[in-house]
């Protein structure tokens, strides 16, 4: 059922919509995000304006001002604000690459890490003085520092030298500062950590599966890659234990790439997670960017497979809730949060403008200031587009109001965007210029060509899918899903 | 019927190839696909292929794609001409939804720049140069309708303000 087999459609009766066929019901959304999954006949008769006043029906439709006349337009406008209230703060991720340097070599490493002798890959004391001070002058309350690089551990003096001059810094201007590390884990010890934790950095990790798949994909010399990182999220995950922190709430959290090799364990991928003590699981595809554009005829794969990929891994995460197993998806966390709460969760690679410039920033570890961790790596590979300036000349407006951020942010609004434009998902979804750049040649993009958005799509595809079926058990998992739990512990005191 | 090419279902009276020189030529309407689209298609392509714009007709845009990557076959040249035409359609639709959201998106975009760009410090106004143009306007984006279109008052044939067309050399009908 489309609109194009009905033939008394009515002009009049509908308020702006979209619609997509799933799993044998109608989605319709609207401007401001609401939905509705209608049964074909239904539909038809929305379509046609044919649906009387006293039906339940008609009230569903007006509860979510999909009917002409009987909006109600100041919950709207409010809907749409509180889905775009990112857009009055600048930047809040602020990402530093302390090092290129990496003691691991990835198949797929999207960073372009450099060898352990390249010591000229290392961000020096007074650079990160100048990166701090630029990131602080951010108009964004919140700051978020992300170590990344290479392996930050490498440089990790530089590290701590950071993290004292920002909480220095910090006192002057309170901003609400949190710290995170992505590492591989494989360099830390006991006095890194007893640091780390007591200065409340968040610790991210990668684990790539098993440990036969990640030791494929993650070569750690003479040592077992895997059994390194293992040993560590438990090792910090009994720390925070210690401390008396809620465990269901403070752990590591693990990222997954998911290469050609990971396809058909998605089962093992999920129960290797749930083995570590991981709460959440991101099944993030192969990007094109650092190694993985050498690499691809290795790890890459149709999108069509990774969408049953990450059905099968979905659906066991689904089972392992109802078994009281508390393990959450990432992606479908993201687009839920959109779709049933009604609020952006701020992740910038699906937001709508894109976080480019605007709601994260890049530092390198030569000072060069990128749009975005993408941006950095795509000049990890020899092309500079992304790069907005550097942290000892240019001034924080500078940034913001370059015209490559500028550019971003018109080529990532989906209302100038083909297919988006019309597209039912669109109050959910957000696209990566950085990927379009990449992949396409241009930062716009062609949407029905980009295996971004046949992601984006097929997952919430699934999702909508299952709220159709309306098994409870699945709905109260994805409500727990969409429920964000502030993490106080990690926020730095800030004073004035 | 019309005749159809190998190059992505293109007629064949629409797509000349130039094997030996290493380049193939699209003839485009310009009626169907707006001159900025066409411009902003070939613009994808510069750092793949050298490209040239030329009229040969009226409302006749020919775009020559000279792939600059060795060797250049006839699958070569089918993939960019492929390419070249899925790029150009969404030039051309792009182009379409944006004058038509153009609210939409200037609202948000606006929003987005000045939140995170934030008020000027005293330290920013004082580096602000008063004396200077406030931005460079080559194209005359900033002119009033009046200003811009001014001459074209005098043609009484001339009701809606047109983009510029390149002109045309060597006889051709401009």
């Amino acid at each position: 059922m489309n609109l194009l087999q009905l033939r008394r459609r009515s002009s009049t009766f509908a308020l702006p919509f979209n619609h997509r066929v799933v799993g044998g019901k109608v989605l319709i959304t609207n401007t401001e995000g609401a939905f509705l999954l209608l049964t074909p006949a239904e539909f038809e008769r929305f379509a046609e304006g044919n649906v009387d006043r006293a039906s339940e029906l008609f009230t569903r439709l007006k509860e979510r001002n999909f009917i002409r006349g009987e909006e109600n337009r100041e919950s709207m406008i409010q809907r749409i604000r509180t889905r775009k209230s990112f857009l009055s703060f600048g930047p809040n991720l602020h990402i530093i690459v302390v090092t290129l340097r990496c003691n691991e070599t990835c198949v797929y490493c999207h960073a372009s890490r450099a060898g352990m002798d390249a010591v000229q890959t290392d961000l020096t004391k007074e650079l990160a003085e100048k990166t701090v001070d630029q990131i602080l002058k951010t108009t964004n309350p919140n700051v978020t520092i992300e170590f990344q690089g290479g392996e930050p551990l490498v440089n990790f003096e530089v590290v701590k030298h950071t993290i004292e001059y920002a909480l220095e810094a910090n006192k002057k201007v309170g901003k609400q500062l949190e710290f995170t590390m992505v590492s591989n884990l494989s360099l830390m010890d006991e006095d890194k950590l007893a640091y780390l934790v007591g200065k409340k950095v968040q610790i991210c990790t990668s684990i790539d599966g098993p440990e036969h798949l990640h030791d494929k994909q993650r070569k750690l010399p003479k040592l077992s890659a895997h059994q390194k990182a293992s040993y560590w999220i438990k090792r910090i995950n009994d720390e925070y234990e210690r401390m008396g922190l809620d465990t269901s709430l403070y752990h590591v959290e693990a990222l997954l790439t998911t290469t050609r090799d990971t396809l058909p364990l998605w089962k093992e991928v999920v129960d290797t997670y749930v083995s570590l003590g991981c709460k959440a699981l991101f099944l993030r595809p192969v990007d094109p960017f650092g190694f993985a554009e050498k690499t691809g005829g290795r790890v890459e794969y149709p999108r069509t497979e990774y969408l049953q990929f990450y059905r099968q891994a979905t659906d066991y995460m689904l089972e392992l809730n109802k078994q009281g197993v508390q393990i959450l998806e990432r992606f479908a966390a993201i687009f839920l949060t959109k779709i049933l709460g009604g609020e952006d969760p701020n992740f910038l690679d699906i937001r709508n403008p894109c976080g480019a410039g605007i709601g994260q920033v890049a530092y390198n570890y030569d000072g060069k200031i990128f749009t975005c961790d993408e941006g950095r790596m795509v000049h990890e590979m020899g092309d500079s587009t992304f790069l907005i300036g550097d942290v000892t000349t240019s001034t924080y407006r500078d940034l913001m109001g370059h015209e490559t951020v500028r550019a971003l942010a018109l080529a990532s609004n989906l209302e100038a965007q083909p297919d988006c434009v019309n597209c039912t998902y669109q109050p959910y979804c957000g696209v990566c210029p950085v990927h379009n750049h990449r992949t396409q040649g241009t930062i716009f993009g062609r949407m029905r060509e980009s295996t971004l958005c046949a992601v984006h799509k097929g997952i919430q595809d699934y999702l909508f899918e299952k709220l159709g079926a309306g098994d409870p058990q699945t709905l109260e998992t994805f409500k727990k899903w969409t429920t964000v739990r502030d993490r106080t512990h990690f926020l730095q005191s800030c004073a004035v | 019927m019309t005749e159809v090419t190998g190059d992505q279902g293109i007629p064949a009276d629409v797509v000349e190839h130039h094997l030996d020189r290493g380049a193939v030529s699209l003839r485009v309407d310009s009626a169907l696909y707006p001159l900025e689209a066409i411009y902003a298609a070939a613009y994808v392509f510069i750092d793949r292929c050298y490209v040239f714009l030329d009229r040969v007709a009226e409302g006749k845009v020919r775009v020559t794609l000279s792939p600059k990557g060795a060797p250049y076959d006839a699958a070569a040249a089918r993939e960019v001409v492929g390419e070249f035409a899925n790029e150009l359609l969404s030039c051309a639709w792009r182009a379409q939804i944006t004058r038509e959201s153009r609210a939409t998106i200037e609202a948000v975009t606006a929003q987005a720049l000045s939140g995170a760009r934030g008020a000027p410090s005293l330290d920013d106004l004082e580096a602000f140069d008063f004396s200077d143009e406030a931005f460079d306007d080559p194209l005359g984006i900033a002119m009033s309708w009046e200003e811009k279109y001014a001459k074209n008052k005098k043609d009484a044939s001339k009701t809606e303000p047109k983009p510029e067309e390149p002109k045309a050399e060597g006889g051709v009908e401009p």
